[in-house]
């Protein structure tokens, strides 16, 4: 074990260093907290919504598939160091491996699993909504605590009347 | 000793000679080597923050640091000293004990990824990279332990854990989306570097990086190139590891970890004073890391001829000089190319790179196997490009059905 000996001292003295910083920094900087310092940094604005705890479930299927490639990775790095004692024998044997491994990889990326753009809205041709008049093609979003813009109720009426 | 190869971790001792049997005065030439490449780190990320800082200056047509020493060399300095005596505010709602650690995973790694570089010594004929200290022989390398390339690979894992608990432990929106985007991107990329040092390993046959850089010294293709990995790995292998190392030290084009626009500062968002100054020394220190990486697998380290002098001094100069084109080819990147979408680096990591590299590894490991055999390693080489190129049509296929899925229709 001679040879971490190196590695040991260098992370003993990158451990020192850091906490003497902290020790330097607590006896240089000054200390004046104020509720707003101590607060999340939301750009200026107090913080109207909790940081999300959910996240997309991409992210997780990203650290799954990970550890599957991770092991391919680990099995190679033996494989490499030794290929030609193994031989023919040990290339046919990571040869299966990996196919197997790539095989469903295609099969998760069939699926859809790493697909991280946003949804493509492909347009018929040719065909147009049933729903699609005059009421609601004018500001179908965005309307949300506008209150009722006067444009929009005259054309809501307009529309109510003739129905 | 004889260069320790293939199956060398069962026939004895491997790694550097000065420490096969450890005592006082080894130890005390351990500690002063450990103190000196501590030094030369600072220094070094110290240089290279102004380095990069004037580069891009230049290449934008402003002055840059000017005012701090001769042409602003000190500026870094200058702000490192700023650090200390700015206050030090840990946010109400953060976790404060992760809080606390988080700095410490980012830079300990940092620090420590550079133990097994190998950055001088003479590798012309048969000195191995020698040098003498009070008497005993020892490399121009901290340590050689004979996992190097997955001491590596570790470390930089372990980055992983700074940027994900440092941005979590805050209790702030901005940091938390920082860190949760930092882990999934540096494990996306980490797959792709392992595999493409793989490809380094199996041509060379050691995961030392000492033998690595011994192997890569002597004559190469047709007695004229150098025996370098980029040339025995024809190439690909090492434009998967730069773009993955890229990537993996968030840096431009990849740095959708501290997308400014979107995200403030990304995982240090909530960090002030010295914790964050840590945070930004780990970040530049693993640049300058990573370049000598680079140089270590591919461009055959310290190695180079000698002229005249000491040739362990040449190894030095041959080292700084291949680092050099890295840290110019990272600026670069900063000042020239665009940041990439989200959606867009990940199947860049998924789509491309990871099959790429995989596929490229067992092509090696083919020719390798030929080699040994006696194959014609012309005929080998076509059938495993058409083997490459079946793999590809299939996996375009699955991502176009993927994709398909997630198209709906609608109408006009």
């Amino acid at each position: 074990m001679g040879q971490y000996l190196p590695i040991f001292v260098l992370l003993v003295l990158a451990v020192l260093f850091g906490a003497g910083s902290f020790v330097a920094s607590k006896l240089l900087a000054p200390r004046l907290p104020t509720s707003a310092k101590l607060g999340p940094y939301e750009c200026g604005i107090e913080p109207s919504r909790e940081p999300p705890r959910r996240f997309s479930v991409r992210f997780y299927l990203v650290a799954m598939i990970f550890i599957v490639f991770d092991v391919e990775v680990m099995f190679l790095f033996p494989f490499s160091t030794v290929v030609d004692e193994v031989g023919l024998f040990g290339l046919v044997a990571v040869l299966i491996f990996s196919v197997a491994l790539f095989e469903s990889f295609l099969y998760l990326l069939g699926n859809g699993a790493l697909e991280w753009g946003p949804v493509v809205r492909k347009v018929i041709p040719g065909a147009v909504a049933p729903s699609r008049t005059a009421a609601t093609t004018v500001r179908r979003v965005g309307t949300e605590g506008r209150g009722r813009v006067p444009a929009m109720a005259r054309a809501a009426d307009d529309g109510g009347a003739a129905a | 000793m004889s260069a320790p190869f293939a199956g060398s971790l069962l026939v004895g001792q491997t790694g550097d000679p000065l420490l096969f049997s450890v005592d006082a005065v080894a130890v005390g030439i351990v500690i002063l080597k450990v103190l000196v490449i501590f030094a030369l780190l600072l220094v070094a990320t110290m240089f290279m923050v102004w380095f990069e800082r004037k580069l891009i200056s230049d290449m934008q047509n402003r002055i840059g640091p000017n005012l701090a020493g001769p042409f602003g060399i000190l500026q870094t300095l200058a702000d490192g000293i700023k650090f200390f005596f700015k206050e030090d505010v840990i946010p109400d709602k953060s976790q404060r004990k992760v809080f606390i650690l988080a700095p410490y995973l980012a830079f300990v790694p940092a620090f420590l990824l550079f133990a097994v570089v190998p950055f001088g010594g003479d590798f012309n004929g048969g000195n191995d990279g020698m040098v003498t200290i009070f008497g005993r022989d020892t490399y121009l390398q901290l340590a050689d332990p004979p996992i190097g390339v997955l001491f590596i690979l570790a470390m930089s894992s372990l980055a992983v854990y700074g940027a994900m608990l440092a941005g979590w432990s805050s209790g702030s929106k901005y940091p938390l989306l920082g860190s949760v985007r930092a882990s999934a991107q540096m494990v996306s990329y980490e797959a792709a570097l392992g595999l493409s040092a793989a490809a380094v390993v199996l041509v060379t046959g050691t995961l030392s990086t000492h033998s690595m850089v011994t192997s890569q010294a002597g004559d190469g293709p047709w007695g004229v190139l150098p025996n370098w990995g980029i040339l025995l790995t024809l190439g690909v292998p090492f434009v998967i590891f730069v773009i993955a190392g890229t990537a993996e030290l968030n840096r431009p084009p990849f740095d959708l970890v501290e997308a400014e626009q979107e995200l403030v500062g990304g995982f240090h968002t909530e960090y002030s004073s010295i914790r964050f100054a840590l945070f930004f020394l780990a970040e530049f220190m693993n640049t300058i890391t990573m370049s000598a990486i680079f140089v270590t697998l591919f461009l055959g380290g310290p190695s180079g001829p000698a002229f005249f002098g000491p040739g362990w001094m040449w190894g030095v100069i041959w080292f700084l000089a291949k680092v050099f084109i890295f840290l110019f080819m990272f600026v670069w990147f900063r000042a020239t190319l665009p940041r990439m979408r989200y959606d867009q680096l990940m199947d860049l990591g998924w789509k491309v790179l990871i099959p790429l590299a995989l596929g490229w590894f067992l092509v090696l490991a083919s020719l390798e196997v030929a080699d040994a055999r006696q194959w014609n390693r012309w005929v080998v080489g076509a059938i495993a490009a058409v083997v490459l190129v079946g793999g590809a049509a299939l996996l375009r296929k699955s991502v176009r059905s993927g994709a398909a899925l997630r198209a709906e229709e609608v109408l006009d």
